[in-house]
């Protein structure tokens, strides 16, 4: 008999089972008529004082029972708990997964939580994966499923109690499916403490939940997209000592029809899954799922690594939104600060030595020389300008800045320039070039002048560039998002800014009165300015071991060799003084040696130079940086600290000696447990320019701290100080802490 | 090594022919098959050729089915297409014992009660139309042209739930292919996930 009366059908009865029993007991001694409506009656009683589990019913069996649990005994405001949906199914009935497969329903949950409450997303247990005939795949549960869910309620409750309802609808299968659901509550006092509750279940389903993908110490994931397949390869030896491994899909798009995703391939140490689409958007390279691992298939011991489709690595809000003007300035003002800058400064040097010895000249002659050098400078930028928007155009990923020095070639003839210049202001050549103290003194011919003007402006900006100064990095970003006419402007604003010192003082001839006169002092001013040019050398050496290895930089320096003695060969046989059949077969000498040894040494060797892989290197406590390493420690709920740099960064190097590893802000680091990952750009790697441009950055240096998996990333200014790290570090640290406390 | 090839080989050769699940793709020729319905008389999908052709799988105890048969959906629809000229196979590929597998008689009495309007109801107890279809749930729809092409695979509408106050709102893709066709233009959904309770075959 049934309790209410009503007739059987295909959808839920919510019944406690005591009904039953309570009309069993009433058949004995009370009249038909009135055992129906007590029986009703006696019903709604049981149901309104029934704890909070509730059945479904089909034709009198029972196939699931519903009970919401919670992980605590009280409810303390502020703290979360979990929350779980406990199915019971009668055996043989299956629920299913968050993805169901081929047919079926997932289980869904409609909470309706008072105001201040929040909650999580459901944490599925690794499902069971049924295989029926007609090749019908299908992921789900049976004879009971805990899904549980984090809920945090609000830090002030009122009340000594707290009620919180879910709708739970669902799809239960055997050989025929029938559709549930329940409204289920949970009533908790609210505490100042609490106690663990149902600590048994809870902890059973959290062994079944997936765990994050590990490190790539242990595990890599490679997708690639094979005609209408992808494939996935997982290489870990770890992994494939399991006799029973599979994957589960998790499609994301609306789109996407997965197949049955089939294992390819497997050896010692790899294994490789072909997930077929049946229909999917042609630019999915990937897909989010489980990779799940047992000792035999649906073990109750099963375990798995959640993969996602991509690695999210958010960036912070791009270049604020400033006017444009105001980056213009920026672009003027770093223009001006480009004439500080290391790479910059032995160039620079030496114009200013070349208006020293223009004091005596005419004004209008050292104005035009000035000018000359101005145009350079321009020429030089314009010409990077129409060239960076020209690749824009053609859709190519461009920064500034990196664009050059991370060619090893750019470097290498940037070396050969520094030093030849130094050679000659050695004197182991002389050229006319303005620089030649001998020359000038007696030069008149003012054309000479001014092309070698143009050409210094043009070699100072060329050193300048990988220099991105403070307020160059947020404005170059800025101009990137721009049109073509803004780009052109601010470069030109940066031009302005860098020649703007000397076309003043070539304007002004009257404030070199305060330069000393000619005389012997510059020649060892000269001779002094090319160790400084050496330096420059070294340093651009030192960028083509960072980008060529060891190797890379000797068969330079070999090459470097040779243009020296060539350059010698020049200063002691080419001389005005030698006939001009000496001075051609030495000229033709000359050419033969540098261009026989730029075949053997640059072609041949320092071609075929490779640097060790940069994965491997990891130097002191800084790890190199991959977005899965990022993802992964971030998972694992630590603060990671990036620091974007290259090798030929000098602001980048600055900021690392001075701030990075002083003593304070290495110990702030170790103190808090923080995670140093370091993105070395020296070679372009495409992934970290990417990132670059993200964070509105043309180039390097660039610092990232990534507080906690879903918090926004906090982005340091191009220049670091000692105390506003300290400071960032603390402020983050608290924040990590407290929020650590509040979820225990 | 070779031989544990040649075996994986062998194994997906048989399970292929005797699950033969690769469903047609869109655009490819639909397999030809041939059942009797349920007052006995044989239907061949050849025999259909020049004309638009619905195949709809079936369980009548299936609750995804019962969302648009009890809410009348699937019979106006039904009749709205075979009024304009579409052949309308209804297919029960359940095997005999399970739930939704349906005799002649059973069949004849569901189609009468339920007011069906399709061209014939036919049955598939060997599961082989299914199978050739790669045909997992009911409902799952497949539309074929008047030259035998598929140009529609997937689910009856957008929200996969055997709730019926979801029809109202969900794009029926059925009609939405039908209609496109019929007008000459192409079908702009294809191919969608199809939603449904699974076919209960003969396990081989």
């Amino acid at each position: 008999m049934k309790c209410r009366g009503k007739f059987a059908r295909a959808r839920t009865r919510l019944l406690p089972r005591n009904c039953r029993d309570v009309a069993r007991v009433l058949n004995i001694s009370v009249k038909l008529a009135l055992r129906h409506a007590t029986a009703g009656l006696l019903c709604w009683l049981v149901v309104a004082v029934a704890p909070h589990g509730l059945a479904q019913t089909y034709q009198g069996k029972e196939l699931v029972k519903a009970e919401l649990l919670a992980d605590t005994t009280a409810i303390v405001p502020g703290k979360p708990f979990t929350v779980g949906l406990l199915l019971r199914m009668a055996p043989g009935w299956h629920t299913y997964w968050k993805f169901s497969g081929d047919a079926g329903l997932p289980t869904e949950m409609k909470w309706k939580l008072p105001p201040g409450w929040k909650i999580g997303d459901i944490q599925w247990p690794i499902p069971l994966k049924t295989i029926d005939p007609g090749d019908i795949e299908t992921y789900g549960y049976e004879n009971e499923v805990l899904l549980m869910q984090e809920i945090t309620p609000p830090s002030k409750l009122d009340g000594s109690s707290a009620k919180i309802s879910t709708e739970a609808n669902w799809l239960v299968c055997e050989k025929i499916c029938i559709p549930g659901g329940a409204t289920l509550q949970l009533d908790l006092p609210v505490a100042s403490t609490s106690q663990p509750a149902n600590a048994d279940v809870f902890a059973r389903y959290r062994r079944l939940l997936p765990q994050n993908s590990p490190g790539p110490d242990v595990a890599r994931a490679d997708w690639s997209r094979v005609g209408s397949d992808l494939r996935l390869k997982i290489t870990s030896e770890t992994l494939v000592k399991y006799p029973a491994i599979d994957f589960f899909p998790l499609p994301e798009q609306q789109e996407t029809i997965v197949g049955h995703p089939a294992v390819q391939s497997r050896n010692n140490n790899e294994i490789v899954f072909n997930i077929p689409l049946e229909s999917a958007p042609k630019d999915l390279s990937s897909m989010a799922g489980l990779v799940v691992f047992a000792q035999q298939p649906n073990d109750d011991d099963r375990a798995a690594w959640q993969i996602t489709s991509a690695t999210a690595v958010s960036a912070a809000q791009s270049a604020p939104t400033r006017g444009i003007f105001t980056f213009l300035l920026f672009g003027f003002l770093g223009g001006l600060i480009l004439n500080l800058m290391p790479c910059v400064l032995p160039v620079i040097s030496l114009k200013i030595f070349g208006f020293v010895q223009q004091a005596g000249q005419s004004r209008q002659k050292i104005f035009r020389s000035g000018i000359a050098f101005t145009v350079g400078i321009f020429a030089w930028f314009i010409a990077l300008a129409i060239l960076l928007i020209a690749l824009k155009g053609a859709g190519r990923d461009v920064t500034w800045g990196g664009f050059q020095f991370t060619n090893p070639y750019f470097v290498l003839a940037l070396s050969v320039i520094v030093l030849v210049f130094a050679l000659n202001l050695f004197g182991v050549f002389e050229v006319s070039l303005p620089q030649s103290v001998t020359r000038n003194l007696l030069s008149t011919s003012e054309r000479k002048d001014l092309v070698g003007s143009f050409f210094q402006g043009v070699f100072a900006t060329v050193l300048a560039t990988p220099c991105t100064a403070p307020f160059l990095g947020t404005a170059l970003g800025f101009a990137f998002t721009q049109s073509a006419a803004i780009i052109l402007a601010m470069f030109i604003a940066i031009a302005a800014g860098m020649s703007a010192p000397y076309l003043l003082l070539s304007a002004q001839p009257a404030w070199l009165r305060f330069l000393p006169r000619p005389g012997p002092w510059m020649v060892h001013v000269k001779q002094f300015m090319g160790f400084l040019l050496l330096a420059t050398l070294l340093f651009l050496l030192y960028v083509l071991g960072a980008e060529r290895g060891l190797e890379g930089a000797i068969w330079a320096s070999c090459f470097l060799l040779v243009i020296s003695v060539a350059c010698w060969m020049k200063g002691a046989f080419v001389v005005p003084t030698a006939s001009a059949v000496k001075r051609i077969v030495v000229l033709v000498l000359m050419l033969l040696l540098v261009i026989g040894s730029a075949v053997y040494f640059i072609g041949d060797k320092f071609q075929s130079a490779k640097i060790a892989s940069a994965e491997s290197q990891s130097a002191g406590d800084w790890q190199p940086f991959t977005p899965e390493r990022l993802q992964t420690e971030l998972d694992q709920g630590r603060t990671v600290f990036v620091d974007f740099t290259a090798a030929w960064c000098l602001t980048c190097k600055f900021n690392e000696a001075s701030v990075l590893e002083s003593h304070d802000v290495r110990e702030a680091f170790e103190r808090h447990g923080i995670v140093k990952l370091r993105a070395d750009w020296t070679n372009g790697d495409p992934v970290i320019t990417k990132l670059l441009q993200q964070f509105g950055r043309p180039g390097v240096p660039l610092y990232v701290l990534y507080p906690a998996k879903n918090e926004e990333p906090i982005v340091f200014p191009e220049v670091l100080t000692k105390s506003m790290v300290l400071d960032k570090l603390e402020t983050v640290a608290r924040g990590v802490a407290s929020n650590r406390a509040a979820s225990r | 090594m070779k031989k544990k090839l040649l075996l994986t080989a062998l194994t997906s050769l048989i399970a292929a022919a005797v699950f033969a699940a690769d469903a047609p793709p869109v655009g490819s020729a639909a397999p030809d098959f041939s059942l009797p319905d349920a007052n006995g008389k044989t239907h061949s999908l050849s025999q259909y050729k020049g004309k638009y052709v619905v195949l709809e799988w079936f369980n009548p105890e299936c609750p995804f089915v019962k969302k648009h048969y009890g809410s009348s959906n699937m019979q106006n629809l039904q009749k709205e297409f075979t009024d304009k000229g579409v052949v309308w196979l209804t297919i029960d590929s359940n095997a005999p014992g399970t739930q939704g597998s349906l005799t002649p008689e059973e069949a004849q009495k569901v189609a009468t009660s339920w007011k069906t309007h399709e061209t014939a109801l036919l049955l598939d107890p060997e599961g082989n139309a299914g199978r050739a279809y790669g045909s997992k749930n009911t409902p799952n729809m497949v539309i074929i042209n008047p030259e035998g092409k598929v140009i529609y695979r997937g689910a009856i509408d957008s929200k996969a739930t055997p709730n019926p106050s979801d029809i109202p709102s969900s794009t029926n893709y059925v009609k939405a292919a039908l209609d496109q066709s019929l007008s000459g233009k192409s079908v702009s959904t294809p191919e969608t996930k199809p939603y449904g309770c699974s076919v209960k075959y003969k396990s081989s």
